[in-house]
């Protein structure tokens, strides 16, 4: 019984894990189209920048999290003005420039040499939690109360302020919204910069648990993209529930076939929700343009 | 005439300086060219690197090498291979050896290829260029077989790291030890999936059947893994006393981490490339506290019964500060600076360049290094034992609060006991 809590409990802070690394991905792409497929560059560069005001300047914690999220950002705008908005609307393009722009910026660490394990970050609650005879860290438990927190305030965000709405009808029907007054652009660099700030939030707590590893930002594109394809771009739940499926599978996998099996799940997932039900688990774009 | 008498001073002057002039008269000494083809993005490469520049520069310092009549200096030129890094295929790492063979024209190879395939492919490419090659770093033991299956062909190729096997051997001493003295018996091994981690724990695992422990389960990662939990699942569930670690990747030291986190009632005892370096113990957080730690060769710690792994941290600490020196890693860097005296001496015996000389002079080698004493075997890998007097050795230390590392292996140099956690075992 324990075995099966334990599975259960690692999984679910996997769920986590994945749903914080997509979020930012998906949120962009869910809210305004663009695919920012410089993501997981952007989740690297924002966790460098967390360490060296961490640790080479001596900021305390909770600052250098929040410098990391706003560089972030900032990075944000400047790929949407410089990269994304010079091929805006085409669409191939657009994952080009952006992986590009990722890859770039992954490559460029690994060649400056960031490479080393002294490239940490702390946890954020310190210690460990006793549940039942399961001890766990307690920075997983914030990780999972982390992404559930985030994962509500988005829903919140989309449905309930102007700005979530203007951007969800611009990923809706562009040329309408343009119509009632929504300004492209504005829209358009909101969502990046959320995109990326997001990612950022997802490296200040996803990274201690590891290392601000180069390998990690090509991994977050990995889970990104199967999370946003199983779950579909248009609800938040959706993409939650491909979190605790995926999260629960690899745990699974990795226990019981050897962790080498844990990458598989995630392109096989992607395979199969493409063949299937390409709109995702709770996604409905693909049927309402087929009805259409 | 007066005019014409100066005139034929100077003239004088002229030719006499143009006569006597040693610039003028001596043509300008060519260097002896060492190559170093490995993964420099690797802490194991970079510090090898950094090693082997010492050690160029110690014998620039007393004038270089002697090529029979004439001194020439050392002079080190290296290429990134890239190699442990994932994803890079086997073939660009041996193009970037192509290259450095090609393009800088090395009189012999030091350091070498980082991993054992690597290692394997680029012999054939060697025995082509004919230029002596000394590995450190790449481990595994099909090197020897390769060279027992066709001598001459393999003539130029030399190994000074740490084979696995003479890895998992010593590994395999220290675990018996514990096994006797705690009572210990469930164990489990966790294992980067690179030739010469599966070569060593495929060992390790035969010897524990035979020795009569329960193998837990037998964890395969590759290269770059940041998530261990797989294992810490397995760990609980299976109730492991010794965890068993074999990584030389960077991500490795999450492993710690993440056990420290979960609690596990289990003792360490392995190899974590990252844990090695005496910043490790502020870099994981005291994560390592209580881990029996390999070193595949002395190098990052000076240990008194070597005398010049103490020169040597002196004068790395000195060339490139202590900050560096305290992040040495276990793996590499010792025998890529005893690497550079040992061909710098064969060069010396055989008072030329030529390579099959070299080779022929390295193979005789017998001196004392940083890693103990330093022979060959008639497969050309240096020979590690327990005796620093006798052979190469291997180390093990523990870390102790608040970040000490104390010497337990072998028992000659040996400083304390191996300590388990409290209620681990008897």
């Amino acid at each position: 019984m324990s075995e099966v809590l334990s599975v259960l409990l690692y999984g679910l802070v996997q769920a986590a894990v994945l749903l914080l690394v997509a979020l930012g991905f998906s949120v962009t792409f869910g809210l305004s189209g663009i695919p920012n497929f410089a993501h997981g560059g952007v989740y690297i560069l924002s966790g460098f920048v967390c360490w060296y005001l961490l640790r080479k300047l001596g900021w305390p914690h909770l600052l250098a999290a929040a410098g990391g999220v706003a560089v972030a950002a900032v990075v944000g705008v400047l790929l949407y003005w410089l990269v994304i908005r010079p091929v805006r609307r085409l669409v191939l393009a657009e994952v080009i420039a952006t992986f590009a722009a990722g890859v770039a910026m992954l490559e460029l660490f690994r060649w400056m040499g960031l490479v080393t394990y002294e490239f940490n970050l702390p946890p954020v609650v310190a210690g460990s939690v006793t549940l039942g005879e399961l001890a766990v860290d307690a920075h997983r438990l914030a990780v999972v109360a982390a992404a559930a927190g985030l994962g509500l305030l988005l829903w919140w965000f989309g449905r309930a302020t102007r700005t979530g709405l203007a951007l969800r009808a611009m990923a809706q029907e562009e040329y309408t919204a343009l119509s009632l007054g929504i300004r492209e652009d504005f829209m358009a660099t909101v969502s990046v910069a959320l995109g990326s700030a997001l990612a950022a939030v997802a490296a200040v707590l996803v990274l201690p648990l590891g290392l601000i590893s180069i390998n990690l930002g090509y991994d977050a594109m990995l889970v990104a993209l199967a999370l946003t394809v199983v779950g579909g771009t248009e609800r938040t739940a959706g993409l939650v529930l491909a979190a605790l499926l995926l999260g629960v599978a690899t745990v699974v996998a990795s226990v019981v076939l050897g962790p080498h099996w844990s990458e598989v799940i995630y392109l096989a997932a992607i395979v199969a929700v493409l063949a299937v039900r390409p709109s995702g688990i709770l996604g409905r774009l693909k049927e309402l343009e087929e009805r259409v | 005439m007066l005019r014409g008498r100066v005139l034929w001073v100077l003239a004088s002057v002229a030719l006499a300086l143009g006569v006597w002039s040693p610039g003028a008269r001596t043509a300008p000494v060519e260097p002896v060219v060492l190559g170093v083809p490995t993964a420099l993005g690797s802490i194991e490469g970079a510090d090898s690197l950094r090693a082997v520049q010492l050690a160029a520069e110690e014998i620039n310092a007393k004038g270089g090498v002697r090529v029979g009549a004439v001194r020439r200096p050392l002079q080190v030129v290296s290429i990134d291979t890239r190699e442990h890094e994932p994803g890079i295929p086997i073939h660009d790492a041996l193009a970037a050896l192509e290259k450095l063979l090609t393009e800088r024209r090395p009189h012999a190879v030091v350091v070498g290829a980082f991993r054992s395939e690597v290692l394997l492919a680029a012999m054939d490419v060697v025995a082509r260029y004919r230029v002596p090659y000394v590995v450190t770093i790449a481990m595994t033991p099909a090197f020897e077989a390769r060279i027992a299956s066709d001598p001459a062909k393999y003539r130029y190729l030399f190994r000074m790291g740490l084979q696995s096997e003479y890895f998992a051997g010593n590994l395999a001493r220290v675990l018996g030890y514990v096994k006797s003295r705690h009572g210990v018996s469930r164990i489990q091994f966790v294992h980067q999936d690179v030739l010469w981690a599966k070569a060593t724990v495929g060992f390790l695992e035969t010897w524990a059947r035979q020795a009569g422990w329960t193998v837990v389960s037998s964890d395969a990662y590759p290269t770059g893994a940041t998530d261990f939990s797989a294992s810490v699942l397995r760990a609980r569930t299976g109730r492991t006393q010794i965890l068993v670690p074999v990584f030389d990747m960077p991500q490795s030291g999450v492993l710690l981490k993440q056990v420290k986190g979960a609690q596990l009632p289990v003792a360490v005892v392995g190899f974590i490339s990252p844990a090695v370096p005496a910043t490790a113990w502020q870099a994981f957080e005291g994560a390592v506290d209580g881990m029996v730690q390999f070193v595949a060769e002395p190098g990052p710690l000076a240990v008194r019964a070597l005398p010049k792994s103490v020169h040597f941290n002196r004068a790395y600490g000195q060339k490139y500060g202590e900050e560096m020196r305290m992040k040495l890693s276990g793996h590499g860097p010792g025998p890529s600076y005893d690497a550079v005296y040992v061909v710098a001496a064969a060069i010396e015996r055989a008072g030329t360049l030529d390579p099959d000389r070299v080779a022929e002079e390295i193979r005789k080698t017998d001196m004392e290094g940083v890693i103990g004493r330093i022979r060959f075997n008639d497969k050309h890998q240096v020979v590690y034992g327990g005796l620093p007097q006798e052979t190469a050795i291997s180390l093990a230390f523990q870390w102790r609060a608040p970040g000490r590392r104390v010497v337990v292996f072998p028992e000659l140099a040996a400083e304390d006991e191996i300590r388990l956690p409290a209620g681990l075992g008897r």
